[in-house]
């Protein structure tokens, strides 16, 4: 379940029920569990609780990591085609 | 784990060298076109760094280092979140520049959890992950 949030999404706890081999009761036993340990912030949107990692920088690190490499990897591909397109070289 | 260590790290060769690549760091408006969609930099000790982001999200933070051509550190951060320092180094080489960034949890700012702090909520995941191995 943290590795599905770490990519970004939110999910609600149904959909994680939907994919994964345990009840939808179960996955919110988990849901709240992680909730509690600070690694996922619930949002109510209606009448669902939508789930996303906590992005706290000294919280939990994987999610940081993952995070924050993500935002880096897209600005350095734009940097290097910046400078490709300002290159005059051949 | 070292709750004070919390970096990532990339390494990338740029086909420049690196007075072009120093001005993409240093240049406002060429760092809107890469690292922020707005930014503002004064590139001296102590100087402003403001960005803005295409969502939005607005940090801000203080120029920590700057040699000309070699290395611009600064830090930044969310209003109300704890700074993260960023540090990018550069490598000439002869076909371009290695371009090194850091982006680390500032050792100046105020560390949210303690060592035990830290103990409890690695118990907290650890009983977390057991549930989902079940």
């Amino acid at each position: 379940m943290v590795e599905t949030l770490a990519q970004g999404s939110t999910v609600t706890a149904s959909a994680f029920a939907a994919d994964l081999p345990i009840s939808r009761q179960a996955v919110a036993k988990h849901l709240a569990a992680l909730r509690q340990a600070g690694l996922v912030k619930g949002r109510r949107v209606g009448r669902e609780t939508r789930y996303a990692l906590h992005p706290e920088p000294l919280g939990d690190a994987a999610g940081w990591i993952a995070h924050v490499g993500a935002e880096w990897d897209e600005r350095l591909r734009d940097l290097d085609r910046l400078l490709g397109a300002d290159s005059r070289r051949d | 784990m070292d709750d004070e260590r919390r970096e990532v790290k990339h390494e990338t060769v740029l086909r420049a060298p690196a007075g072009e690549v120093w001005d993409a760091l240093t240049d406002e408006r060429l760092l809107g076109e890469w690292l922020a969609e707005e930014a503002e930099l004064e590139p001296v000790p102590g100087g402003r760094a403001c960005f803005r982001f295409a969502d939005g999200e607005e940090r801000e933070g203080t120029v920590l280092r700057v040699e000309e051509e070699r290395e611009l550190a600064f830090t930044w951060a969310r209003p109300g979140d704890p700074e993260t320092e960023v540090e990018m180094r550069l490598v000439p080489l002869v076909s371009g520049t290695r371009l090194v960034v850091v982006e680390r949890a500032s050792s100046t700012a105020p560390m949210a959890f303690s060592g035990a702090a830290w103990g409890a909520r690695l118990a907290a995941l650890d009983r977390a992950a057991s549930l989902m191995l079940v």
